[in-house]
């Protein structure tokens, strides 16, 4: 309390403001009051009251002073008191009213406590329903998220496990790119998510997938070999940069090829071949093909490889394309580094590539070659295979720039021994001809010739006379080589295009493709100029009939007087011409084989031989006069150089000769009316002189066909053979002039005249008449023949020689056989025959008579001197022994002379 | 060298006027492509096929002759000795029908009385024209007691058909002894190789009757 009066004492004593107006003692009170040392409202435990009093006691401790101030102290405790008391009574009230106040204040917190607790235990309550509900859904949520992530899991391993269909799918829809990224990123996750034991299986079950999705690639990768799929391709190659198998991929792409080309090489022959034989090796299968399938296999063949080809072609394109499209700038960069070696190792591989691949293909289009019987194929389908071959040497060289050497080689060696395979059947054919030849007359025009033929439609601008010799050349030039490769390699390339299905094969598959198509030759535009006049007449019409028959009723007059219209005649026989145009087929080969030119020449002339042989052979197996002078020199040589050819003992025969004909038993060669087949005789030696015509006709050409050195072989037959085959003439129409007069009736005859007269008679012999009664008859026969043939001058001048030349020997020996003769016998002898001759001239229109000779100087010999007569023998060898001797006895009276004559003419015997 | 081994060869006709297809039937059957416009053919021309008759491997030799009247000189020497003849006319050629009894009279008496000639009407497939009923050239096959086919050239139909039927009658007819392959002139021949074994077995049997009228 004293320290609230304390306080209250600081700002002014409490009780100043109100009391000192109500108390008449206030001033003093107060006055008192303010006397108090301030030092008395110290709170007591701060001051000690006592001792203040003590310590301030006055100096002087007297009782008075302390009486003083006892009264003081005294003093003013009566005031603090009273003025305590007086400020408590005053304050009462208010400590009343406060108090009550407080009562209030107690009540109203009793009640707030109250409500406070009410609002504690009510918020307990809400509380405790709020925050469960909280944590359930928080619990919730929780689990939800947890549950999600579960099923992220889950929904993962399912797509997971789905990964395998969808990759199928992707592939399906050849979306290899994406196929192989989804695997990657399956992978990916897998190994993000090997938490799960399940993962895993799915792990390796990927992997799997990855293994079949490569594998699947690499099927696709192999089907690329077969066609090129630029779209497919790209695709393909970018899932292998995703797997990082670029390189690896090409190399493997590599190895598709080979297999590709064995596989189509196999499968372009299956349809050829039996089931059992499809194990086998190629090689073998190749053999199994059956001959007249093989040239069909062939195209197949080539044309199958040609596809891969192709493929590996716009495979390398696409590269090279692809490469200048996205040139990556020279980098430092390791991984780019890589890149670009990688890449250059693909574009040398894929350069070295392409030459491999055409000898793969090489290779196989050789083995079927060599082993497919090419001997076998027929003619045509030869012609169709050189130019298959052909063409895939073009292919070849817009391929790979090869030049394809080895199958070039092989072209030509097959090409030999097909071709000599080719002239054997021909031979063979040619000999069945001709032993079954009728040896009539066939009816071609008057101006036919070599060139009628269809086989040398081709050569008409080549042999047309009146071309000049540059012209063939030039032509020939350019028919040959480089002017047309370079076209054809601009017509090959277009088949290279992808965006074509077509392939340089497919014109063999065309019926009505010419060779000419095939070889890429030019058409023959000049030759149809020519002959715009006679298209006709080319194919058909020159045979012609109506020439004949206005000929041989002309003929019937007098034959020798229209001398140019009997030039024009042509005989020919149904086997000259399979000649001839055996000749044209050999002749299309030297166009498409130009290399192999002279064999073929020396083939072709073979079968002239063979036939000019023949001929002989057949008609002069009845040759019954020995005449050393029918047969020329050369004439001898050629039949015997053929005969060296032919085998004649028919049988094991090696195989470079031809087995002889047999001579033919469906001719009549003895009927003496038809002349001793006469008319077969002319047809077949004339046939020859026309075949040897028109082989002279072809000579030209052939010179410009072959090597500059291997001209003088065929100058060397055309001199020596073609040349000499009108020498057969005389031996062959001999055969039926020494039949035209019976030699034996003829020398009795002869010998009935008796040669040693007296005087000259007047009346020449009756075996003249005999003789020109025969050949009269000869003529009469001849003239039939010749309705039935066309007999040209030539032709009847050398059977009337031959006739002639008869009849001088059978004359000569007649005369020789007169033992005893006189002057005037020997003018009876020249009487005779030139009476003979005189008719002979007059019947056969040949005149001067040829031969007379021989028997004018060997009749008149008796007249030269003993000098002359010696020259005579000794010289003129052409009268046997007999006649000289003969001779001698008659002209020599001198028995010295004639004995020394005679010895001469023994000792010839000697020397030879 | 292939080396076939035959054991026949028989010689073969193909007869009958121009422009009836003979030429296209022998190429068809020798295995050439049919040309729509062939040429006449100029006297005679030939071809040879190795065929299989009844297990016996038969070479034919066949001569195809021209049609056109101014080559009958020329064909007709050909004739001699065939075992076997197609004669041939156009179904849509009444005239070349009307022929057929000039040219069998010429196979019959150039080549032998015995040949085997199958009447051929060729064309068939050209039925819009036709002219000659089948019945009627069967009726004359009948009458001149040939065989008969009608063939196409064109498709191939029958044309094998044809030579095959002509060489097994000529087969069966050596068989039982009416043609005798080794007379001179009967158009068939022992082929390669096989001669030897093929006459030796039939001599002792040909040798049996001679025996038997001896004894």
């Amino acid at each position: 309390m004293l320290s609230e009066d304390g306080i209250e004492n600081r700002h002014g004593p409490p009780g100043v403001n109100s009391r000192s107006l109500s108390s008449v003692h206030s001033a003093a009170d107060l006055e008192v009051l303010r006397e108090i040392e301030h030092v008395y409202f110290s709170p007591p435990s701060e001051f000690d009251a006592g001792r203040h009093v003590l310590e301030n006691a006055p100096s002087p401790p007297t009782c008075e002073a302390i009486e003083q101030m006892f009264t003081k102290l005294k003093r003013q405790q009566q005031v603090v008191s009273g003025k305590a008391l007086h400020l408590i009574s005053q304050q009462r009230d208010n400590c009343d009213r406060e108090f009550a106040e407080i009562q209030n204040i107690r009540e109203q917190l009793t009640k707030t406590l109250e409500t406070c607790r009410q609002a504690r235990e009510h918020l307990r309550n809400s509380s405790n329903h709020l925050i469960i509900s909280t944590f359930v859904i928080l619990a919730n949520v929780r689990k939800r998220q947890i549950i999600r992530s579960v099923l992220k899991s889950l929904e993962l391993l399912r797509s997971l496990r789905s990964v395998e269909k969808d990759v199928a799918d992707l592939l399906n829809r050849k979306e290899y790119y994406e196929a192989i990224e989804l695997i990657l990123k399956s992978r990916k996750a897998a190994s993000n998510h090997k938490e799960y034991t399940c993962i895993a299986d799915l792990a390796t079950r990927l992997q799997d997938t990855l293994d079949m999705t490569e594998e699947k690639l690499d099927s696709v990768l192999s089907s690329i070999c077969y066609n090129f799929d630029e779209n497919l391709f790209r695709k393909l190659r970018k899932a292998y940069d995703l797997l990082g198998k670029t390189q690896a991929a090409m190399e493997q792409l590599h190895m598709h090829y080979s297999s590709a080309v064995n596989e189509t090489s196999v499968e372009a022959l299956k349809l050829y071949i039996t089931e059992a034989s499809i194990d086998l090796k190629f090689q073998e299968m190749c053999q199994s093909v059956q001959p007249n399938k093989a040239p069909i296999c062939l195209l197949n063949l080539c044309e199958n490889l040609f596809l891969i080809m192709r493929s590996y072609y716009l495979l390398v394109n696409w590269h090279i394309k692809h490469d200048e499209d996205e040139t990556l700038p020279t980098s430092n960069n390791v991984f780019e580094i890589e890149k670009n070696v990688s890449r250059e190792y693909i574009r040398q591989k894929l350069k070295a590539g392409l030459i491999r691949l055409w000898h793969e293909v090489q290779a196989k289009v050789s083995t079927f070659l060599k082993s497919s019987g090419l001997e076998e194929y027929a003619f045509e389908k030869f012609i169709q295979m050189l130019g298959i071959l052909r063409k895939l040497t073009q292919v070849a060289e817009v391929f790979c720039g090869d030049k394809s050497d080895i199958l070039q080689d092989f072209i030509k060696t097959q090409s030999v021994s097909y071709i000599k395979n080719y002239h054997r059947g021909r031979m063979e054919e040619l000999k069945l001809f001709l032993e079954n030849e009728g040896w009539e007359q066939c009816p071609v025009k008057s101006t036919f010739n070599l060139l009628n033929l269809q086989e040398f439609k081709q050569f008409k601008k080549y042999l047309s006379p009146t071309k000049a010799d540059t012209s063939i050349v030039k032509s020939l030039s350019d028919g040959a080589s480089s002017v047309h490769s370079q076209d054809d390699s601009v017509y090959i390339t277009k088949y290279f295009n992808k965006n074509t299905n077509h392939t340089p094969f497919e014109i063999f598959r065309n019926e009505n493709v010419t060779n000419d198509d095939i070889f890429g030759l030019e058409p023959e535009l000049e030759a149809s100029d020519e002959s715009d006049d006679e298209p006709e007449e080319l194919k058909r019409e020159f045979v012609d009939e109506a020439d004949r028959h206005e000929y041989s009723s002309n003929h019937n007059e007098k034959s020798l007087e229209s001398p140019s219209r009997v030039k024009e005649s042509v005989i020919v026989t149904n086997t000259t011409l399979s000649v001839l145009r055996n000749c044209g087929q050999y002749l299309q080969i030297c166009r498409y084989l130009p290399q192999i030119s002279l064999e073929v020449v020396m083939l072709m002339n073979q079968l002239f031989d063979y036939y000019f042989y023949t001929v002989h052979l057949f008609f002069t197996s009845d040759l019954d006069v020995a005449s050393s002078t029918l047969y020329t020199t050369k004439l001898n040589l050629v039949l015997k150089r053929i005969s060296n050819s032919i085998d004649t003992n028919s049988g094991d025969g090696d195989a470079k000769s031809f087995p002889c004909p047999d001579l033919p038993q469906h001719l009549d060669m003895t009927s003496e009316e038809k002349l001793h087949g006469l008319s077969e005789r002319i047809v077949a030696v004339e046939s020859v002189i026309f075949l040897a015509k028109q082989y002279e006709l072809l000579q030209p050409y052939l010179e410009s066909i072959v090597a500059p050195h291997q001209k003088l072989l065929l100058e060397h037959f055309k001199d020596n053979t073609l040349a000499v085959v009108v020498d057969l003439r005389m031996p062959i129409y001999m055969c039926s002039a020494s039949k035209s007069v019976d030699a034996r009736q003829s020398l009795i005859a002869m010998s009935q005249v008796k040669w040693d007269v007296k005087a000259v008679a007047v009346e020449h012999s009756p075996y003249v008449d005999l003789l020109t009664r025969k050949i009269q008859v000869f003529a009469i026969r001849l003239d039939d023949i010749s309705s039935k043939i066309t007999l040209n001058m030539t032709v009847l001048k050398s059977i009337w020689s031959m006739v002639s030349k008869f009849i001088v020997h059978l004359l000569v020996e007649g005369f020789s056989n007169a033992t005893k003769c006189s002057n005037a016998g020997r003018g009876l002898m020249q009487l005779d025959y030139r009476q003979l001759f005189v008719k002979l001239e007059k019947i056969s229109g040949l005149k001067p008579i040829p031969y007379q000779d021989y028997v004018d100087r060997y009749v008149k010999a008796y007249y030269l001197p003993r000098k002359g007569l010696e020259d005579f023998i000794r010289e003129k060898t052409e009268y046997s022994n007999k006649h000289l001797l003969a001779l001698i006895a008659c002209a020599c009276e001198n028995k010295r002379d004639r004995q020394a004559l005679t010895a001469i003419i023994e000792g010839k015997d000697v020397l030879n | 060298m292939l080396i076939l081994v035959t054991e026949y060869l028989f010689k073969f006709l193909v007869i009958g006027s121009a422009g009836t297809g003979k030429s296209s039937l022998l190429n068809n059957f020798i295995g050439n492509k049919f040309k729509e416009d062939r040429c006449h053919t100029i006297g005679v021309e030939f071809g040879s096929k190795i065929v299989n008759i009844g297990g016996k491997s038969t070479k034919l030799q066949i001569w195809d002759t021209a049609g056109q009247e101014r080559f009958r000189s020329v064909t007709r020497s050909y004739y001699r000795g065939a075992a076997g003849a197609l004669l041939v006319y156009d179904i849509t050629s009444r005239d070349s029908f009307n022929t057929l009894s000039n040219w069998l009279r010429d196979a019959r008496t150039l080549a032998s009385p015995n040949i085997i000639i199958l009447l051929v009407g060729n064309k068939k497939d050209m039925e819009e024209s036709r002219e000659v009923t089948f019945t009627e050239a069967s009726q004359f096959a009948q009458e001149n007691e040939l065989m008969f086919l009608e063939t196409s050239a064109k498709t191939g139909e029958n044309v094998e058909e044809a030579f095959l039927k002509c060489s097994k009658t000529i087969l069966a007819k050596i068989e039982t002894g009416e043609l005798d392959p080794e007379r001179i002139g009967s158009g068939i021949q022992y082929g390669t190789g096989t001669s030897k074994r093929l006459s030796a077995p039939k001599k002792p049997a040909r040798m049996t009757p001679e025996c038997a009228c001896r004894v």
